[in-house]
């Protein structure tokens, strides 16, 4: 149960910061506490109370495990996280260079 | 009866694609399959067809149908937009973007002749949007002004077919089919407040569609913005598309007989109709009188006899029907007369500008007369067909007992021939100003189409059974008691109306005045500006009175009769522009506003689901 | 019968192979993407016709489902298939030119992004499980952010970035949403949660529901969440637009639907959706109507399409939905032919203003006669297919004989006027106004093929709807019968 509050704390804090955060630096930060937040859900679903790894191994038998597939799952958003947080980045940079500026207040040339 | 929409459909692209080739051979082309079918349609007189061309639209069947009253609407597209066509070989020599012209030229007959032929809902639907669009696109083409214009009426005609399409797909969840036959048998047994409902959704179609007012506001600034030719196919035949939309829903599919019970006394849907007719009779009339521009003069000109047509359809007696309908078909032709004339005065001249033309009749004779014909008809002189049409209206107003209508009607005469004088006046009587003393007469190809609608002009004036005769077989498959129609006029009980009789006596009385005029002594001609002028000199070009003609009337009238509907509709089309500028400020550029959206929407759909759920 | 898992496995493995092959020869990736969906496109085609009848499922790695991944092609999936090979392929040869123009480098990032997208965008339509619908709907979105930043200029660059940020938003959200799935019925396959869906309260399902609409109605522009579209859609480079605009928001709503309709089948839910699409449509098509920049216009306007394909879903008629899944089909063909031939007369011009455009109809006629068959498309006049799919959406609406629906229909014909009000605007402005008499200089010929073979299917198929009339019943029926599609799978 604790993993689930700690979970959705994290999702919390991260919807906040990107929220309301004008640094892109910050609000990239948070999109990672998001993304953080979300996986730990993931793996709490799949906890099995007095369970241990989910490897078969010789002998394990009838061994209670947690499940496994929630683990598959944070593996790959994990590399999907990953792969939106370098996305990020480089574009972070690439607005510095135009922009001069990191404030997301400031960058606001297309509207309405 | 394929062959009808395919060829008209087909000749239109082949004239672009040929086009591209030689402007000859297009311009030849044109001009054929224009009067091919006009041949074409000639040769279904009198049949009752009904085919299913057409099943690839969602498998619903798709009817093309030719009765009387198909025949008459389809015989008039072909022969105007013959002689448009014909026209405009010479009024669009050495401008530009001819090709599409053509095209567009050829569609819209294609189109209006696929709206009059078909017989289910959703393809004269489509034809209609067709011809809507394509208009849009025709009236655009002289640019400048022409570009507002052309916005003004496609908005206004997508408001129509808006509300064409809620109401074919009422009837269909009514009565579960498009064909007009069908729907026609199961609204027989509506209640009359469903039937009132579906009339008032295809009035407000073919009220803006035929400029009733308050629906009218698109027409001057089209009508007169457009080139020539299409004007002429503008003012005589495709508002009437709307007089047929009418007709076809009024008579055809609910029936007259249902139509006449619908309210009662005054508050009855006919009586309305007639009473919004009179009052589209009369102010258009004197805003016409008002008008400098010779093309809006008869703009103004064609809503105020539309009303005319609109009257006689809607009063509901046999005599007036054909009256309107008669009115319908001299409408066109003089109407389409006059545009041309104009035309061919703007042609030579360059200019449509009233207050400066004058003088042109010797310079120009055939067009002048022609516009003289086109004249007596509008006014409704005898020996014109238009003097039968509004001789029948008149008739029938003035049999039934309604005041009011028939005062209405007369003083729409009198302001019909205010502004028609103007007309004449200003283009071909008084002086011919300076520059314009070298003008040639208009050429040959211009010549043919006035030629000839002066001549059907005469014709039906003088032998009004011929078209009568049509119109009354129209009437009594529409349910109306037959007229004994003559060759001369008609005969009833309540008096006739012979035209070769008063042919006889114009005959007659023309000859006596001729030797009257040779016994008498001859006369001297004098040259205009010989006029005492008191020791001053007369000035040649400013002796010229056809400027602000009628201007002690017109500072009258003038403030009563600005178009104060049109302000209505631009106020509120300058509303529906603020607003929608303030509703896309909702896109702030800030990606905190943005990600503030998402989660107030996920907050919101959790909150409804668990409101719904508790 | 060759195996649609051709259908992602081709076109993945291409992508990977264009750097590679740029290594051999720099001419070679830009001709990549059009093999690929032709191939992509020569493979939808001839499975069509077996999937009318039953659905096609095929298991990856040898487990029977629910235990596996597998892929569910039903009629709905082979429509989105076909659609978006044919999209692809058109716009890749169009891109064959528009990307080399003023490219100062290397241009094979962009060819393998795209052939990405477009995995990702058939990926998401032929899967069957929940969580294999997540992964390709990111490869999607990846490649979007990335195709939308391509250029580095500074809109690009900003428009990215926010795209980026909300749509990483969303994507959490549907993991979240996956997770309280997998947490209630312990399975993955939508075929086996949907059949288990209704021993769960319907309270606690609403909270992944919601969810999920949200995290896809992100991609699928819903309102209120389609901030990124008008950025995005117009900063990005016009063969990208046309791909964004064309597929991807309808790949959006295709994961909306399949989560509402296939997932869910709650029928409460769809008043609501109806509601949505015409607001959605309402304020998109407003915020059209006084946009001075062309492109931006069109994203909005790509918004309100959006708007009335979710009303025709919320119909929830065999009709409606048919209706709607036909407005997808004819917004794809009719918008991409705009922002293709957009892009070339945006270049021509040198500016996005839409009073710049002023005359281009006398320089580039070619161009400029398919911009206007297209805006006639998707204002819906006749005989294009646009007046068909609204009409169909339109009548369906009408049949339910509901007031709630008619109101709505009334304002959906509503909004058409505004439509009409802009785009003939913008076509009169093309054609109808003075421009500079330049000489005339028309788009190169290989961006034209694909626009006139666009223009051709917008008339054909408005003429003759008849052509996918049949499956379009067929894939409605796929996304309402939901027992039908269970029973195919498990």
């Amino acid at each position: 149960m604790i993993y689930y509050i700690g979970a959705f704390g994290l999702v919390f804090i991260g919807l906040y910061i990107i929220l309301t955060k004008r640094n892109l630096i910050k609000v990239i930060i948070g999109l990672n506490i998001l993304d953080t937040g979300v996986n730990l859900f993931l793996i709490s679903v799949g906890y099995v109370r007095e369970g241990t790894a989910p490897i078969f191994s010789r002998g394990s038998g009838q061994v209670l495990m947690v499940d496994p597939v929630p683990q598959a799952l944070v593996l790959t958003s994990i590399v999907i996280g990953v792969a939106v947080l370098a996305l990020a980045l480089s574009l972070a940079i690439m607005l510095h260079k135009h922009y001069g500026t990191l404030n997301l207040q400031k960058v606001k040339e297309q509207k309405w | 009866m394929e062959i009808l929409p395919l060829m008209a459909f087909g000749g239109a692209i082949i004239t672009y694609l040929l086009g591209k080739i030689s402007h000859r051979l297009r311009d030849g082309f044109a001009v054929s399959v224009s009067w091919l079918l006009v041949v074409l349609v000639a040769f279904f007189y009198g049949t009752q067809v009904c085919t299913t061309y057409y099943s690839g639209f969602f498998g619903l069947p798709f009817i093309l149908r030719m009765n009387s009253l198909s025949w008459l609407f389809a015989i008039m597209i072909a022969m105007l937009g013959a002689l448009s066509i014909t026209f405009s070989l010479s009024y669009m020599k050495g401008r530009e973007k001819t090709n599409f012209y053509y095209l567009m030229m050829l569609l819209v007959n294609a189109s209006m002749l696929g709206v009059v032929l078909s017989g289910d809902l959703v393809s004269f639907y489509i034809f209609w949007e067709i011809m809507s669009w394509t208009t849009f696109l025709l009236i655009s083409y002289n640019r400048g002004p022409a570009i507002a214009a052309g916005m003004k009426y496609i908005v206004m005609s997508i408001i129509g077919s808006i509300s064409m399409l809620i109401g074919i797909f009422s009837l269909y969840a009514s009565y579960g089919t498009f064909d007009m036959s069908g729907v026609g048998a199961g609204i027989a047994s509506a209640s009359s407040g469903y039937i009132l409902f579906i009339l008032i959704l295809f009035s407000i179609t073919f009220g803006i569609k035929n400029a009733i007012m308050p629906l009218h506001t698109w027409l001057p600034d089209a009508h007169s913005e457009a080139p020539t030719p299409f004007s002429a196919v503008l003012s005589g035949i495709l508002i009437k598309m709307g007089t047929y939309g009418l007709l076809l829903f009024m008579y055809v599919i609910v029936g007259s007989k249902l139509l006449f019970s619908l309210g009662s006394g005054i508050l009855s849907f006919q009586y309305i109709l007639c009473i919004i007719a009179s009052i589209t009779i009369v102010i258009p009339t004197f805003i016409a009188v008002l008008q400098t521009d010779a093309k809006r003069v008869l703009a103004w000109s064609s809503i105020g006899q539309v009303g005319y047509i609109i009257l006689g359809i809607a009063f509901g007696t046999s005599l007036s029907f054909a009256g309107g309908m008669f009115h319908f078909f001299n409408h066109a032709l003089f109407k389409a007369l006059l545009f041309f004339t104009v035309g061919a005065v703007a042609y030579q001249t360059k200019s449509r500008d009233l207050n400066s033309l004058g003088g042109l009749a010797k310079r120009m004779p055939v067009t002048f007369i022609a516009s003289l014909i086109g004249i007596f008809a509008l006014i409704g002189i005898p020996l014109t067909n238009g003097f039968v049409s509004k001789w029948l209206i008149y008739k029938s107003l003035i049999l039934e007992g309604s005041p009011f209508l028939a005062f209405a009607a007369l003083i729409g005469t009198w302001g019909t021939i205010l502004y028609s004088y103007k007309l004449i006046h200003n283009m071909f009587l008084g002086q011919l100003p300076e520059k314009y003393k070298n003008v040639k007469k208009a050429p040959l190809s211009m010549q043919i189409p006035m030629v000839i609608l002066s001549g059907g002009i005469l014709l039906f004036g003088i032998l009004p059974g011929i078209p009568l005769k049509v119109i009354n077989g129209i009437g009594t498959s529409l349910g109306f008691e037959s007229l004994s129609v003559t060759m001369g006029g008609y005969t009833s009980e309540t008096g006739a109306l012979n035209i070769i009789n008063i042919l006889a006596v114009m005959v007659v009385a023309g000859v006596l005045v001729w030797l009257f005029f040779r016994a008498g002594g001859k006369s001297k001609r004098v040259a205009q500006v010989s006029s005492y002028g008191a020791g001053a000199s007369v000035p040649t070009d400013k002796y010229h009175y056809t400027a602000e003609f009628y201007d002690p009337f017109s500072r009258m009238i003038k403030p009563y009769f600005r178009d104060v509907i049109d302000d209505f509709y631009n106020w509120i089309a300058k509303g529906a522009r603020e607003t929608f500028d303030h509703v896309r400020h909702l896109y702030t550029g800030d990606v905190g506003h943005y990600a503030i959206y998402i989660v107030l929407f996920l907050a919101f759909l959790i909150l409804v689901s668990l409101v719904w759920f508790l | 019968m060759v195996s649609p898992v051709l259908l992602i496995a081709v076109p993945l493995g291409l992508a990977f192979a264009v750097p590679l092959l740029r290594l051999i020869s720099r001419r070679i990736p830009k001709y990549i993407p059009p093999v690929a969906m032709l191939f992509n496109l020569v493979l939808s085609v001839s499975l069509m016709s077996s999937t009318l009848k039953e659905a096609t499922v095929v298991s990856i790695g040898g487990w029977d489902p629910p235990f596996c991944i597998n892929l569910v092609v039903d009629s709905l999936s082979i429509l989105f298939s076909v659609l978006i090979a044919l999209v692809g392929f058109l716009v890749s040869i169009y891109a064959l030119d528009y990307i080399e123009m003023g490219a100062t480098e290397n241009t094979e990032k962009y060819h393998m992004l795209y052939l990405l997208l477009l995995v990702g965008a058939t990926g998401v339509v032929l899967t069957g499980d929940i969580f294999n619908l997540f992964v390709f709907f990111e490869i999607l979105c990846i490649s979007s952010y990335a195709l939308v930043a391509y250029l580095g200029d500074k809109a690009g660059v900003e428009s990215g970035i926010k795209y980026l940020i909300q749509g990483a938003i969303g994507s959490s959200l549907i993991l979240i949403a996956i997770g309280i799935l997998y947490g209630m019925f312990g399975s993955l396959n939508i075929a086996d949660i949907a059949s288990n869906i209704n021993s769960i309260g319907s309270i606690a399902l609403f909270i992944p529901l919601a969810l999920l609409v949200t995290g896809f109605g992100i991609e699928g522009a819903l309102f209120p969440l389609n901030g990124w579209l008008p950025d995005a859609h117009s900063s990005a480079p016009s063969s990208v637009s046309a791909i964004l605009s064309g597929i991807a928001i309808g790949v959006g709503i295709y994961a909306v639907a399949r989560v509402i309709f296939t997932l869910f089948g709650v029928s409460s839910i769809f008043p609501f959706l109806a509601i949505l699409g015409v607001l959605t449509l309402l304020v998109g098509e407003a915020s059209a109507f006084k946009q001075n920049n062309l492109k931006r216009m069109l994203a909005y306007s790509s918004i309100g399409q959006i708007g009335l394909i979710v009303f025709g879903l919320g119909i929830a008629t065999y009709h409606g939905i048919s209706g709607g899944l036909f407005q997808v089909v004819s917004h794809a063909l009719g918008k991409s032919l705009l922002f293709m031939a957009a892009g070339y007369m945006i270049y021509r011009t040198g500016s996005m203003d839409i009073s710049a455009l002023k005359g281009i109809g006398e320089r580039m006629p070619l161009t400029s006669i398919a911009f206007t068959i297209g805006a006639f498309s998707l204002v819906g006049l006749p005989p294009f297919v646009g007046f068909a799919s609204k009409f169909l959406i339109i009548q369906s609406a009408l049949l339910k004989q509901d007031v709630l629906f008619f109101v709505l229909a009334v304002l959906v014909l509503l909004a058409t006027v505004i439509e009409v009000a802009y785009f003939l605007r913008v076509c009169q402005i093309i054609h109808f106004k003075e421009g500079n008499n330049q000489k005339k200089e028309d788009a190169p010929l290989v961006a034209l093929i694909p626009m006139f073979i666009l223009v051709s299917l917008i008339i054909i198929i408005g003429i003759y709807p008849n052509l996918v009339f049949d499956f379009l019943n067929s894939a409605a029926s796929g996304l309402l019968d939901k027992l039908a599609y269970i029973e195919g799978v498990l």
